[in-house]
C-alpha cells in the first residue's frame, strides 16, 4: 500500500453528482480514496502527505478526445497561421494578419538555424489572408539561397521559394499539375497537392513520421497535453507498427510523461481482417498510460477544403461534391469485420452524407454482429442535424463534435461552403445532447490548438472570429460543456468507469484550474488558466 | 542516377487489380519491380518464388519486391526512390478510390521518376451499376477517364461495354486480363528513341535507317509479324509510291497513316533484354517483303 496523499484545494468541481463540490481529495495508489472536507481521509486511517493548493481549482482532467500526435513537433517548424498559438513550452506566438508579418517571423526563425538547414513553415491558411497570395518573391525575402518550404495548414498546399524550387528541379519550363504559374508564365511557389509538392518536401526533409514516430515527437505531444490541462490524449489515426508501440509504451510509461495516450489504429494499409486481427493484438498491450485497441476508419475530407461529402443542395458556391477517402462499399465492409471482433471504432465524419452513410454502415453490422456496447464514435460530425443524431442516439453511436470550427471557420463556411443558414445548424452540440447521444466536443489539434475550456467555451458561446453568434439555438451550458471535456469525451473512450470525475476507486487525473469555469461569466471561460496536471496522483506543474 | 519508371494500377474495389499484379510479381521479365500495394490480402506468391515476407514487405527471388504503403503512399515513393539499389520499376496499386492521375502525376514532378503509364481495371459486371451509383459515379468515370489502358475483366468486352468505356475514353487502349500484356507498359514511355545513353540496361533498342520502301498492306503484314519481343517500333517509312508512313506498333497494336514522303526510312524499336535479340530483329528485318521484289 503506498502513501496517502490529502489534496486541498480552494475548490474541487467533481463532476460527480453524488458530491459535486469539495475541498480535498485523498489519493493512494494513483487513485481517488476519499473526497469532501479535510477530514474525508479519517476513515483511511489519515493522511501521510497534504498537498495544499489554496488558490488552485481542481477538476477531472480535461479528456481530449479528437487530436493527433504531430500537434507537438509541428513546433520544430516555424509558425506562419492566422491564429495566436501557444507552442508545447508555453511561448506565445501571435497570429500573422499580413504577409509582411509572416516573412518578419521566418527571418527570426531562420537566425536559430544551421546555414545549409532548409527552412520549413507550418500552419498558413490562405483562407484567412485574402488581400495577397503567398508566392516564392515573399520567401525570396527571408533567403535566395537556404530552401524554404510553407506548409499550409490544410496539407495539401505549400510555398516554396526559388531555392527550393530549384532543388527540385522546377524551373520556367515546368509544366506539371499543380505547379502554379503566375500570368507572365514564371513560378509562382505555390505546389498543389502531393504530387506537385512531393520534389520539395523530400529535398528539404519533411518527414511527417519524424512528427510522430520518434521520442521528442512524443514528449512534445505531453508538453502540450499539460498546457491544455488534458490527462487522457487521443492520437486519432496512428501507424501502429510493433517498433512504434515499444518506443510509445516506453516514452509514455516514464513517469514524467503527464498524460495517457489513445491511439486508434488507422484503417488504412491492410484488409479489414488484417486490420481487426492488428487491433485486437495491440488491445493485448494496453497498460494504465497506453489504451489500444480502437480502429479510426476515414470516410470523407474536410468541408473548408470543399473535400467533405455532403447530401444536397451541395456546396454553396457550386463546388462539386467532395471526395471519399474511403468507398463507401468499404465502409459497410470494415464496419461489418470491425464489429464482429468486437473493436471499438472511430469514424471521421465531415459532411452529412458521410455521416449519413456511416450511419447506415454501423447499422447494417449491428444487425449482422449485434454488440449493443460497442460505443463506436462518429468524429467532427460537423453537418449533423437532428434527425442523423437520434439515429446515432437509436444506434448507441456516441458524437465527438468539432466545437471549435465555430470560431475559426464558422464565418468562412457561413460565407463560402455552406451558406448562412447551413452553417448556423453546423457543430450542433445541442441537437447531440438533447437526441440524447453520447457526446464530447475535440479540437482535432493540430488543426486547431489542443485546449478543451477553449472548446467548450466554442460550444457554449459559438462566437465566430468576425463576433457573429453562429446559431445561437445549438448553445449549450457550461455544466454541459463541462460534461462534453471530461465524462462525455471517457465515453467516447470507454474509459468513463475510471476517469473522467473525481469519485473515490476512480484514476487520481486532475487539471489544476485558475479559476472555477462555474463562477466566471460563460464568455470568460477559455480565458482561466490551466496550471498544470495531476496524473495517477503526480503533480505535473506548468 | 536512372529515372525510376512509375506506372499506376487503378480501378475500382474487386476489379481484379491483385490478380494484375500477382501476374506481374511472377512473371519472366527480367525487371527488379517494385510493388508498392495497399495491403498484402489478396497477393498470392508460389512459395518457390518467395525469398522472405514481413510485416510490410515481400521479396521475391526474382528481384521482385511487394511493400504495402502504410498511411501515406508518398512516403513509400520516398522510399522507394531511396533504395539501393534503385528498382527497374515501380508500380503503385491505387486504392479502390483513389484518382490515378493524382497519383502518377508525381511522375511528371518528380526529376527521379518517369510516366509509365495508368491502367485502370474494370469489372464488366459491376460497370453499369457503378457508374450509376451517385455516391461514386464521379470517381469511377475519372479513373476510365486517365488511363492510357483499360483492362476489362470478369465479364466479355461486348460491345455496349465497349462503346461505353471508349466514350469515357478515346484514347486508351482497350483489353482484358486474358490479352494483357505487362511488358508494353513497364517498357519506357515517350521518346525513348532519343539517346542511347537514357536507356536502362534492361530494355534493348533496335532501330533502322536507310532507303528501304514499300507499300501499306506490306508493311502491316511485316510488322504484325515482328518477332514478339521487339514490344515497340515507331519510325517514319518510305512508300513505294505517293505518300510515305508513320508507324506507331505496341504489342499486337499497329497503326500506320500517311505522311509526306520521308527522305529515308527511320524506325526504332524497343524491347526487354532478358527476351530481345538484335539478331532476330536483323533476320526479320531482311526477311520483308520489301520493296525489290515489287
Amino acid at each position: 500500500m503506498g502513501e496517502t496523499v490529502l489534496f486541498q484545494a480552494k475548490t474541487v468541481l467533481t463532476m460527480n453528482r453524488n458530491q459535486p463540490r469539495a475541498t480535498h481529495v485523498a489519493v493512494r495508489d494513483g487513485r481517488v480514496l476519499a473526497v469532501g472536507g479535510a477530514d474525508c481521509v479519517d476513515p483511511w486511517g489519515g493522511a501521510d502527505r497534504v498537498t495544499d493548493l489554496p488558490d488552485t481549482v481542481l477538476m477531472p482532467g480535461f479528456v481530449e478526445g479528437h487530436a493527433h500526435m504531430m500537434a507537438g513537433a509541428m513546433w520544430d517548424y516555424a509558425y506562419c497561421g492566422f491564429h495566436d498559438r501557444i507552442d508545447p513550452q508555453g511561448h506565445l506566438h501571435k497570429g500573422m494578419t499580413e504577409i509582411g508579418q509572416v516573412i518578419d517571423r521566418l527571418k527570426a526563425f531562420q537566425a536559430d538555424l544551421p546555414p545549409d538547414a532548409p527552412l520549413i513553415g507550418w500552419g498558413f491558411d490562405p483562407i484567412f489572408l485574402t488581400s495577397e497570395r503567398l508566392s516564392r518573391h515573399h520567401l525570396d525575402q527571408v533567403s535566395s539561397t537556404r530552401p524554404i518550404a510553407i506548409v499550409y495548414s490544410n496539407f495539401h498546399i505549400l510555398c516554396a521559394n526559388s531555392a527550393a524550387l530549384a532543388l527540385a528541379g522546377y524551373g520556367h519550363d515546368t509544366n506539371v499539375e499543380g505547379v502554379i504559374k503566375g500570368d507572365d508564365g514564371s513560378l509562382n511557389g505555390e505546389l498543389q497537392e502531393m504530387a506537385a509538392m512531393f520534389p520539395v518536401m523530400r529535398r528539404t526533409g519533411i518527414d511527417f513520421r519524424a512528427l510522430t514516430q520518434t521520442d521528442a515527437a512524443i514528449r512534445a505531444y505531453g508538453e502540450v497535453c499539460k498546457r491544455a490541462g488534458v490527462t487522457t490524449v487521443t492520437d486519432l489515426f496512428a501507424t501502429l507498427s510493433n517498433d512504434d508501440v515499444a518506443r510509445l509504451a516506453a516514452a509514455i510509461g516514464h513517469a514524467d510523461f503527464p498524460a495517457r495516450l489513445v491511439p486508434a489504429l488507422g484503417a488504412m494499409g491492410a484488409t479489414p481482417a488484417e486490420i481487426a486481427s492488428n487491433a485486437l493484438a495491440l488491445r493485448q498491450a494496453s497498460t494504465d498510460k497506453l489504451r489500444l485497441g480502437a480502429v479510426k476508419l476515414m470516410t470523407d475530407g474536410s468541408i473548408q477544403g470543399w473535400t467533405a461529402r455532403v447530401r444536397a443542395p451541395g456546396y454553396v458556391g457550386g463546388q462539386p461534391n467532395g471526395l471519399w477517402n474511403t468507398p463507401p462499399e468499404l465502409i459497410f465492409q470494415l464496419c461489418e469485420e470491425i464489429q464482429r471482433n468486437g473493436l471499438q471504432m472511430h469514424i471521421h465524419v465531415n459532411g452529412d452524407e458521410a455521416a449519413a452513410v456511416t450511419l447506415d454502415a454501423l447499422e447494417a453490422a449491428a444487425r449482422k454482429h449485434p454488440w449493443s456496447g460497442a460505443r463506436h464514435v462518429l468524429q467532427h460530425c460537423q453537418m449533423m442535424d437532428a434527425a442523423l443524431f437520434r439515429r446515432a442516439a437509436e444506434l448507441g453511436v456516441a458524437c465527438n463534435i468539432f466545437a471549435n470550427h465555430i470560431w475559426y471557420f464558422g464565418d468562412q463556411h457561413a460565407a463560402l461552403t455552406l451558406g448562412p443558414d447551413r452553417a448556423r445548424a453546423m457543430d450542433a452540440v445541442r441537437d447531440s445532447l438533447d437526441a440524447g447521444v453520447i457526446t464530447a466536443i475535440h479540437s482535432d489539434a493540430p488543426v486547431t490548438p489542443m485546449g478543451p475550456l477553449f472548446t467548450a467555451w466554442c460550444a457554449v458561446n459559438r462566437q465566430t472570429m468576425s463576433g457573429q453568434i453562429l446559431g445561437p439555438a445549438q448553445c449549450i451550458s457550461v455544466e454541459e460543456a463541462l460534461q462534453a471535456i471530461t465524462l462525455g469525451a471517457a465515453q467516447t473512450l470507454k474509459m468513463d468507469d475510471e476517469i473522467g470525475s473525481i469519485q473515490a476507486g476512480k484514476r487520481a487525473d486532475f487539471v489544476m484550474l485558475g479559476a472555477d469555469p462555474l463562477s466566471v461569466e460563460a464568455t470568460a471561460l477559455k480565458d482561466i488558466l490551466v496550471l498544470g496536471t495531476v496524473l495517477g496522483g503526480t503533480v505535473h506543474r506548468l | 542516377m536512372t529515372q525510376l519508371p512509375l506506372t499506376v494500377i487503378g480501378g475500382y474495389l474487386g476489379a481484379g487489380k491483385t490478380t494484375l499484379i500477382n501476374r506481374i510479381l511472377a512473371e519472366k521479365h527480367g525487371l527488379r519491380i517494385l510493388v508498392l500495394v495497399n495491403d498484402f490480402g489478396a497477393i498470392n506468391i508460389d512459395a518457390n518464388l518467395l525469398i522472405s515476407a514481413d510485416e510490410d514487405t515481400i521479396e521475391l527471388a526474382n528481384g521482385c519486391v511487394c511493400c504495402t504503403m502504410g498511411a501515406d503512399l508518398f512516403l513509400a515513393v520516398g522510399d522507394a526512390l531511396d533504395r539501393s539499389p534503385r528498382p527497374d520499376h515501380l508500380i503503385i496499386e491505387a486504392s479502390g478510390i483513389a484518382d490515378p492521375a493524382r497519383i502518377a502525376n508525381v511522375a511528371n514532378a518528380e526529376p527521379d521518376l518517369a510516366y509509365a503509364g495508368i491502367v485502370t481495371v474494370v469489372d464488366g459486371r459491376q460497370f453499369d451499376t457503378l457508374r450509376s451509383d451517385p455516391l461514386i459515379a464521379p470517381q469511377i468515370h475519372g479513373q476510365i477517364a486517365c488511363a492510357d489502358t483499360i483492362v476489362l475483366g470478369k465479364s466479355p468486352l461486348t460491345p455496349d461495354l465497349k462503346d461505353s468505356l471508349s466514350a469515357i475514353n478515346p484514347k486508351a487502349t482497350l483489353t482484358t486480363p486474358g490479352q494483357f500484356d505487362i511488358i508494353p507498359t513497364l517498357l519506357p514511355h515517350g521518346d525513348f528513341d532519343e539517346s542511347d545513353a537514357a536507356l536502362h540496361p534492361a530494355y534493348r533498342k533496335w532501330s533502322y535507317v536507310g532507303p528501304k520502301s514499300f507499300d501499306k498492306s506490306h508493311l502491316m503484314t511485316l510488322l504484325l509479324g515482328r518477332p514478339k519481343a521487339l514490344y515497340r517500333v515507331k519510325g517514319q517509312v518510305r512508300g513505294t509510291a505517293g505518300p510515305g508512313f508513320l508507324v506507331q506498333a505496341a504489342g499486337p497494336d499497329v497503326m500506320i497513316s500517311d505522311i509526306e514522303q520521308p527522305e529515308q526510312s527511320a524506325l526504332v524499336g524497343i524491347g526487354l533484354a532478358a527476351t530481345l535479340t538484335l539478331a532476330d530483329c536483323d533476320e526479320w528485318w531482311a526477311a520483308r517483303p520489301g520493296s525489290s521484289r515489287l
